[in-house]
């Protein structure tokens, strides 16, 4: 639908990427509206299932952001997230979602451009799936 | 196979129960049955409509040192609840039954009519008067089986085949038209198949490693995964949930497709899991080793982040 509002999920570790987010919000950075933001204490808090119920109660895309490997705020909390979402993300295709709709990455406090373009790319790929079909 | 039967009494020397199979006089198929006594024992059969996962009655059933017999398949699910714990390997005997490859017997119940005698003893499949390829009705799993023998057992009833096992089937029927879907197709797929669900949780019943039973996230109230009510979003959640607990630990023995009563593909989703798990993890659920999503060793990770 062209001209429709993507809307879309992002489930932000509390100690990167939402502070990430944040900078880029305070750097005046444009970015797409239809992002919704939902800090989560860890990558790793982030059930594969958080994301297939997203899309279940109608997100057009879901993306998961936590710190890098190595800087988990926790120890260990991205390298745990990191099997799930890429084990979800592979069987995206099976169950009916175009993998495009959903991202996971790691993005650091002080990355806010990198988000902005995360964000802007990620949209911008969705924009493409629901055109296409 | 006459000689299990000895085999059953002789196990009951040292086990409290010996799950295995009885014939139901209602069907003329093998049915799940519990044998306590030698005399019981007599009742025991094994033969091609055995495709019952006995594994299912292990977890509640852990306070009693239990005989199991098992096919080769039922062996890898039995595997695995020991590797996850779920079952002492002290607590069980398993009694190996060499399997000729179980039938679908609401398949040779098309062919051949409701209640006739649909296989016989040596597992052969011989119908009264007409004849049907036996490919034709073999389970899906049976098809190119990897595991005819078991991976754990005690003792051993039957020949060992000595056949190579078979090459992996050949996606057919529903699972070559899947294959052949677009992304958008298999939405509208899964959206129509879910319609149908009745939310039964039969399929989670006879599933050997879905060990939570009562306290199921399915029907968990709070946070609410999944509503009860019976309409295809719901349902279609509810087996996600399902479907992603079971993530390296399906062992493919097909039982919650078999036990659906509306017909949904469920296996389409697991196989597909397994698939991709095998590819990630290199890990197949069945053996010894803890499933990926059990264990996990930040000193010893080999992740490649750029895969």
């Amino acid at each position: 639908m062209p001209g429709k509002d993507v809307k879309i999920v992002g489930f932000l570790c509390n100690w990167c990427a939402y502070a990430g987010a944040d900078m880029a919000g305070m750097a005046r950075m444009e970015q797409p509206a239809g992002m919704r933001i939902i800090r989560v204490p860890c990558s790793g808090r982030v059930d594969p299932l958080l994301v297939l119920k997203a899309f279940q109660e109608g997100a057009d895309g879901v993306l998961v952001s936590g710190c890098h490997p190595g800087d988990c705020h926790y120890g260990s909390g991205n390298y745990l997230a990191r099997r799930r979402l890429e084990l979800l993300g592979r069987m995206l295709p099976a169950l009916g979602i175009e993998p495009e709709r959903f991202h996971y990455t790691w993005v650091s406090a002080s990355e806010g451009a990198r988000w902005a373009e995360i964000v802007n790319t990620f949209t911008e790929a969705i924009k493409d799936v629901d055109e296409g079909s | 196979m006459e000689e299990l039967i000895p085999i059953i009494k002789k196990a009951l020397e040292q086990v409290d129960v010996v799950l295995g199979w009885a014939q139901s006089p209602a069907a003329g198929v093998a049915v799940p049955a519990f044998f306590h006594t030698p005399a019981e024992a007599d009742a025991a059969v094994f033969d091609s409509t055995c495709a019952h996962n006995l594994a299912v009655y292990l977890p509640r059933l852990a306070d009693k040192k239990v005989g199991i017999v098992a096919k080769g398949c039922d062996a890898r699910s039995i595997a695995q609840l020991i590797a996850e714990g779920a079952v002492k390997r002290s607590g069980v005997f398993v009694i190996g039954a060499s399997c000729p490859g179980m039938i679908d017997v609401k398949k040779a119940w098309r062919c051949f009519g409701f209640g006739k005698q649909v296989c016989d003893a040596a597992g052969k499949v011989a119908m009264e008067g007409k004849t049907v390829a036996r490919e034709e009705i073999l389970l899906w799993k049976c098809r190119g089986c990897r595991d005819p023998e078991p991976v754990i057992c005690d003792v051993t009833v039957g020949e060992a085949s000595s056949e190579a096992p078979a090459p992996p089937a050949e996606p057919a029927g529903i699972r070559k038209r899947f294959a052949a879907m677009t992304v958008a197709e298999r939405r509208q797929f899964w959206q129509d198949q879910f319609s149908r669900c009745i939310r039964c949780y039969a399929c989670r019943e006879a599933c050997p490693l879905c060990v939570c039973r009562d306290v199921c996230t399915i029907q968990a109230h709070e946070p609410g995964w999944a509503g009860a009510a019976v309409d295809s979003p719901q349902s279609w959640m509810a087996q996600l949930i399902r479907v992603n607990h079971l993530a390296g630990r399906c062992t493919g023995c097909e039982e919650c497709e078999r036990a659906c009563p509306v017909g949904i593909p469920l296996m389409l989703l697991l196989e597909e899991q397994n698939d991709v798990v095998e590819e990630l993890f290199g890990y197949r659920a069945g053996g010894e080793a803890k499933p990926p999503f059990l264990t996990f060793d930040i000193k010893n990770d080999t992740w490649d982040e750029e895969r």
